[in-house]
């Protein structure tokens, strides 16, 4: 079925829910900064730039009420980082989250990592549905009972209560970092975890905090010979021992812990040459890459960079396998966005559960979305007028010159202070997630 | 000629994104200001090519052009700087003023080891082991001096007695015909050590000034090693870097008679230094940058 512009959808993008912190009134500490979900898609958890964790569970699918198939609710909310100050350097640490990993489930709680610049915690959220009754040194009210008024003893018992949930941080994992955390990644051991700032990845275990091993290090010795930072990096899912770290020159480099300690040496280096007719004051900036992300398969790596997102084979290191043009109308706009800083942004980008599927964020508070086999590709917007309960969303397109249609909107009319930075899709259903500044929206496929 | 002004203007663009990250939440951001470091370098390398090397901004085939012409603007740029002493130095104490408490902790960081607090401002306490010559050097003369010291010093056999002969005299011939002597000397095969050389002075100096100049060099290869010089004078203390630049075109301005006669002696393209020259003349946005700051 075609649309007006010519494109199929992907599928009935179908509005859900959107939450947003308090009203319209968005202040800075509102601004989500990092949502990811859990690796069943029951869980969702946003951070934001206030250090606060929020995290949306599903319901349950009802019979009695089908038409609420699977919404998502708040389900706990926390404050993983408060800011900090560093007195030996004179300097703020934000209490902003940059990035939030779930490890699998392996009971009845729940756990995430969570990281500002500088920390990462490990939190455990958990239920609590009974709470013991009949102390005997303290009555109900827990007021301490005088002791010569005990004339017998009693067994405490467990009655039910109202749902409480509530986090607790297990372990906090800090001063492992100079620079700036970007990346946290949860081997799949299941036991060990990596935390990336931008000259060093530190490999962590879950269990021990004051102690963690250097695996890459590409601070050199002169620091005015840096050339590049590390922006991204991320664990094999299936390969404990693989790893990849993305750099801000546009190149990804894959490590094998096996082969070293420190992994300062890659197995495999993956590139493309610049295109020279691209040339401009902008291109190192353009070129370096914001995310990068294993495909479920653990066969292919995903790249976002400022204008494209790109999918390379690991078996192949010359050039990418497939090269997605996001917004390349903004490639004559670049100075602009220097000054507006909007060059900086870090965009993250996102596999669907089959690999078939890849999205990414735009500005407008458009994101778009890739399908692989077909080659088509759909821009969505992500806002409160298309996000009516069950309101189907209709396909935006940019006009890049010429005759305007209607319905079309042009490059110059593109809001550039509403971006789409994060998103993240369910693992195996047709459910994503995207924060739009400080509204989280949640979309799923319609049914039919 | 476009592309001059468009280099112009990124360059303050930069400039003012480099100082601000100074004082934003969170402390300096390492990837950000690389990455401003790398737009500012490639705009000076446009500003400072000829008309024809501004066309292609990645011109390794007029690279020797480059180099020269590269010589004589710094040399411009540096008996410029050294008139407008009393001004620079009135322009770092607003700036040490606006950071009343950075400079402490850096000054005592440079007493520690190379490996003390890591900070993305390491690179300024790592050369200090290098060139045990500098404190007194920061002490005697502002930073603008050194500054123009270690531009024009290709390295540091040939610069001590140059530098000296610079804090000596303001004759812009003189500092001219020296460093390019010095410069088509020495060749390409020295290029990387005595950029070394140059911009582990320049950090002493730039440090002492400045709180957290966050700007990371990118790698020195053979050809470009006389711009990483030149980065290294740009993209120091800001307020210095803007006053430096104020003056030089404010002295070009003045010298207009006799600066480019000069150039024609020492550069191949001498009517694009010319046509420089006037342009300059008409530009303003230098001026509303150090207005700005």
């Amino acid at each position: 079925m075609l649309d007006q512009f010519g494109s199929e959808a992907l599928w009935h993008v179908q509005a859900c829910r959107v939450f947003s912190s308090y009203g319209d009134e968005c202040t800075d500490t509102d601004i989500i900064s990092t949502v990811e979900f859990n690796s069943t898609g029951e869980l969702l958890a946003t951070g934001d730039k206030g250090g606060r964790v929020v995290v949306f569970q599903r319901e349950q699918e009802s019979k009695n009420q089908p038409h609420r198939r699977g919404e998502y609710n708040v389900y706990s909310t926390f404050q993983s980082h408060e800011p900090e100050f560093d007195y030996l350097k004179s300097l703020e640490i934000e209490e902003k989250i940059n990035k939030i990993r779930w490890l699998p489930q392996q009971n009845a709680a729940y756990f995430l990592l969570s990281t500002n610049d500088k920390t990462v915690k490990l939190w455990k959220i958990s239920e609590r549905d009974k709470r013991p009754e009949g102390y005997n040194l303290k009555d109900e009210d827990g007021r301490i009972r005088d002791p010569s008024t005990i004339t017998s003893l009693r067994v405490p018992v467990l009655r039910p209560m109202d749902l409480m949930v509530e986090a607790t941080p297990r372990r906090v994992f800090s001063n492992g970092h100079t620079y700036h955390i970007n990346s946290i990644s949860v081997n799949s051991d299941y036991e060990t975890y990596m935390s990336t700032d931008d000259l060093r990845i530190n490999l962590w275990h879950l269990e021990i905090t004051n102690r963690s091993f250097n695996i890459v290090d590409i601070k050199p010795a002169n620091m005015e010979e840096l050339t590049e930072v590390i922006t991204a990096a991320e664990f094999h899912p299936h390969q404990c021992n693989t790893f990849v770290y993305s750099s801000s020159k546009g190149s990804i480099r894959l490590c094998d812990m096996r082969a070293a300690a420190l992994c300062d040496n890659h197995s495999k280096f993956f590139e493309e040459p610049e295109d020279p007719s691209n040339r401009s004051f902008f291109s190192e900036i353009i070129s370096s890459i914001s995310d990068v992300k294993f495909s479920h398969s653990g066969r292919y790596l995903m790249t976002r960079d400022y204008l494209t997102v790109k999918v390379w084979d690991l078996n192949m290191e010359s050039k990418p396998l497939e090269t997605y043009q996001v917004h390349d109308y903004l490639r004559s706009k670049l100075c602009s966005l220097y000054e507006n800083d909007c060059i900086f942004d870090k965009f993250e980008c996102v596999w669907n559960g089959s690999d078939s599927v890849i999205m990414t964020g735009s500005y407008n508070n458009f994101f778009r979305m890739f399908d692989r086999n077909t080659k088509r590709d759909v821009t969505l917007e992500a806002s409160r007028e298309n996000s009516k309960p069950r309101a189907i969303l209709k396909p935006r397109k940019v006009c890049v010159g010429g005759k305007r249609r209607k319905d079309e909107i042009s490059v110059d009319s593109l809001d550039f202070s509403k971006k789409i930075l994060h998103t993240t899709w369910h693992p195996s259903e047709n459910i994503i997630a995207v924060a739009a500044t400080n509204n989280l929206y949640i979309f799923q496929d319609k049914v039919n | 000629m476009e592309y001059k002004v468009e280099a112009h203007r990124i360059m303050s663009i930069s400039l003012g994104k480099i100082y601000n990250s100074r004082v934003q939440r969170g402390g300096i951001k390492l990837h950000k200001n690389l990455l401003v470091s790398l737009v500012l370098r490639s705009a000076r390398q446009v500003y400072l090519s000829d008309y024809y090397g501004g066309v292609c901004l990645n011109a390794q085939h007029v690279e020797a052009k480059e180099w020269e012409l590269m010589d004589g603007d710094q040399e411009k740029l540096i008996p410029a700087s050294e008139e407008s002493l009393p001004s620079t130095t009135a322009c770092d104490q607003t700036e040490a003023a606006e950071v009343p408490e950075a400079p402490q902790p850096e000054e005592t960081d440079s007493s520690l080891a190379v490996e003390g607090p890591e900070d993305p401002c390491e690179a300024v306490e790592g050369p200090e082991d290098t060139s045990s010559t500098e404190p007194q050097a920061e002490q005697e003369s502002s930073s603008s001096v050194d500054s123009t010291c270690d531009v024009s010093v290709p390295s540091p056999v040939v610069s001590e007695p140059q530098c000296e002969a610079k804090q000596a005299t303001v004759s812009s011939l003189d500092c001219e015909t020296d460093a390019n002597l010095a410069m088509s000397a020495e060749g390409n095969s020295h290029q990387p050590p005595k950029a070394h050389s140059c911009s582990n002075r320049k950090r002493s100096a730039e440090k002492k000034a400045s709180h957290g100049s966050p700007v990371k060099r990118t790698k020195v290869t053979s050809s470009n090693a006389d711009e990483e010089e030149a980065e290294e004078m740009d993209t120091s203390n800001v307020s210095n870097l803007i006053t430096i630049f104020g003056s030089s075109f404010s002295g070009l301005l003045s010298k207009d008679n006799s600066e480019p006669e000069a150039e024609t002696d020492e550069s191949d393209s001498g009517s694009g230094q010319i046509c420089c020259d006037q342009m300059l003349k008409n530009l303003n946005p230098w001026n509303t940058a150090i207005v700005a700051f």
